[in-house]
């Protein structure tokens, strides 16, 4: 029996030294475990946080990115509704945003800080101009969401 | 952890002394198509054992080495796991056995880390570090999506697939609090991208006015280009050995007094507010006055609780009392220009809210009191990831040695590479350095390590 050749070829980028492109284009199956109650939780308009539910446990702060599990003593935590107004605590306008942002470049990107959560939690400004200190409130992308944290937004309040 | 335990700031102590022998570079591009990662490796290798004035032949320290640690950030730029085993083989060290450390940006300093603990065990006698990044098989946009996976991608990299997006956000945040002149930030770049045109092994010299920096394209408002670290293809080599073979190898042995690691929430958003760690030279009174309306939060957005942690352990490992005074010269790990002010606070320098004065004083330039990258940094002269934070120990080894002339101011290393050595060319050698301090850092400071280097 004889094999033929791979019918497929790599583009030559350049004969010296022999460069050549390899495609990739597969897709990876990400699941975001417990986590998915936050992301499911933005389709509600709810932006849901977490706090320790051991009642041993010494910080009893509420996490925003939410941990399902406490890291000061890997207890369960309990989820929680963050408050959705808050204050803008630092910004920047993105000029050359990395391959794969879905968002238009001069998006502003900003950090939040919202009453009793011990993070300050990093989304975007969907209108208006970006001013530390400045009221914001959440807004929810529930007409054709993306899956991922774009879901969620802010705008001045 | 925001409180700790009796032991969790135990300082770290190496059962027997460990040396730096000799380092080895390769120069330093945007694309490096001409040679594999294996080729750029012994190159790297070669020149450590071949150039370093050592005692005994390449072969001869061939048959010292006993175990071997490799840096490489990430498999997605070289589009090869396990690239390190291809390494190790291409370098002829099997079947000894090996380890590849992998921390953010901090991989180099963590393989230096690695490979120290196996010396100051008694594991191992003499160990290679080899290190190296190939960033050049995808484009700028794609690389910087790339490193951005190492952000949280859950919940941070869809918000601008940028790690230089994540700074700005921090220096946004440090300039409201702390009121730094923009003109400041810029001559870190000015000072770093000068002290590359001396070094044959640079990507990104030149001589820029404060304001160019300023006027320069702004990537994430509001650091401009040459206010970030470049994209490298190349590697970098250190050995490592326990004091006998040390003796026998060099008569300029250089000890590494000390090497530790901290770390801190991958997500710059989860660093909780907690009691400042006090360096040796600080005091409670030195933070007195540092809270108020704007400074709301310890490390906040202003701080790396992992680079004071691992210079916290360092400076007690290695005794230093005072970074300014103890210290001739240092490498930060300046990826952009607001790290840098922020790494002056973090490692002793100057107190929080005060590191502008590290640069407006003079004190971080070649003659001032403590120059600061020398090198050519991040900044000026590489980030090859896995290979920045070797390149910064074999840097701070040759000026301990004397050597930076005969590794920077040789034409015929300018011709090597392609390049010719400036007219204006100049020493950068610190005269009589004794004590040399590297820091190494990762992600917006998840993982940091802080080395110090002594001439004996
Ligand atoms: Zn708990």
């Amino acid at each position: 029996m004889s094999i033929e050749w791979p019918s497929a070829t790599l583009e030559v980028v350049q004969q010296r030294p022999l460069t050549v492109k390899n495609p990739k284009t597969w897709p990876h199956i990400h699941s975001y475990g417990g986590w998915g109650r936050f992301f499911a939780g933005l389709q509600e308009r709810k932006i849901l946080a977490t706090r320790c539910a051991n009642p041993r446990c010494e910080e009893k702060r509420l996490w925003l990115p939410p941990r399902c599990e406490c890291p000061d003593c890997w207890h369960a935590m309990d989820w929680v509704e963050a408050p959705q107004r808050g204050r803008l605590y630092t910004w920047s306008i993105v000029k050359y945003p990395g391959e794969l942002f879905k968002l238009p470049p001069d998006t502003p990107l900003i950090s939040v800080e919202l009453d009793g959560v011990c993070t300050k939690v990093m989304s975007w400004l969907k209108e208006g101009k970006p001013e530390i200190g400045m009221p914001v409130r959440a807004v929810f992308n529930t007409q054709r969401p993306t899956h991922t944290i774009l879901d969620l937004a802010w705008v001045p309040a | 952890m925001i409180k700790f335990g009796p032991q969790n700031l135990r300082i770290p102590k190496f059962e027997r002394p460990v040396y730096v022998v000799a380092g080895g570079l390769t120069d330093y591009r945007k694309r490096y198509p001409e040679k594999n990662t294996c080729q750029l490796c012994t190159e790297a290798l070669r020149m450590a054992v071949e150039e370093n004035d050592l005692k005994l032949d390449p072969e001869e320290v061939r048959r010292s080495v006993n175990w071997c640690v490799y840096s490489q950030f990430a498999d997605h730029f070289g589009d090869q796991l396990l690239a390190a085993a291809k390494v190790h083989d291409y370098l002829g060290f099997d079947p000894l056995g090996n380890i590849e450390v992998k921390t953010g940006g901090a991989t180099g300093g963590s393989a230096v880390l690695a490979a120290a603990q196996a010396v100051a065990s008694g594991y191992a006698s003499c160990v290679p570090v080899v290190g190296w990044e190939r960033m050049d098989e995808v484009s700028t946009k794609v690389g910087n999506s790339y490193i951005a996976s190492a952000a949280c991608k859950d919940f941070e990299s869809e918000l601008g697939w940028m790690y230089a997006a994540y700074y700005a956000l921090m220096a946004q945040r440090y300039q409201y609090e702390n009121n730094v002149p923009r003109d400041t930030l810029a001559r870190i770049a000015c000072k770093n991208h000068e002290y590359a045109r001396h070094s044959p092994f640079a990507q990104n010299p030149g001589k820029y006015t404060v304001k160019e920096i300023l006027e320069n394209d702004i990537v994430s408002h509001p650091l401009s280009f040459l206010e970030c670290c470049v994209m490298s293809v190349g590697a970098a080599v250190l050995l490592l050995c326990d004091e006998p073979t040390a003796r026998r190898l060099t008569d300029k042995p250089v000890q590494l007094k000390a090497i530790a690691g901290g770390s801190h929430t991958l997500r710059t958003a989860d660093r909780r507010h907690m009691p400042i760690l006090l360096l040796p030279n600080e005091t409670p009174e030195t933070y007195a006055d540092y809270f108020g309306a704007k400074r709301d939060a310890w490390p906040g957005f202003s701080s790396f609780l992992a680079s004071r942690t691992a210079a916290y352990l360092a400076y007690h490992m290695a005794g230093i009392k005072d970074p300014l005074e103890d210290f001739d010269l240092l490498e930060t790990h300046d990826a952009f220009t607001i790290s840098d002010v922020q790494t002056y606070e973090d490692i002793g320098l100057r107190p929080y809210g005060r590191g502008r004065e590290f640069i407006e004083s003079g004190d971080a330039y070649f003659e001032g009191r403590l120059p600061t990258n020398l090198s050519g940094g991040l900044i000026g002269t590489m980030h090859a990831v896995g290979a920045t934070g070797i390149f910064q120990i074999v840097e701070l080894l040759w000026q301990l040695q004397g050597k930076y002339d005969k590794f920077h101011g040789d034409a015929a290393l300018w011709r090597r590479y392609g390049k010719e050595k400036p007219t204006d060319w100049r020493s950068l050698q610190v005269h009589n350095a004794k004590r040399g301090c590297a820091i190494s850092h990762a992600g917006t400071g998840s993982h940091v390590t802080c080395a110090i280097l002594e001439r004996v």
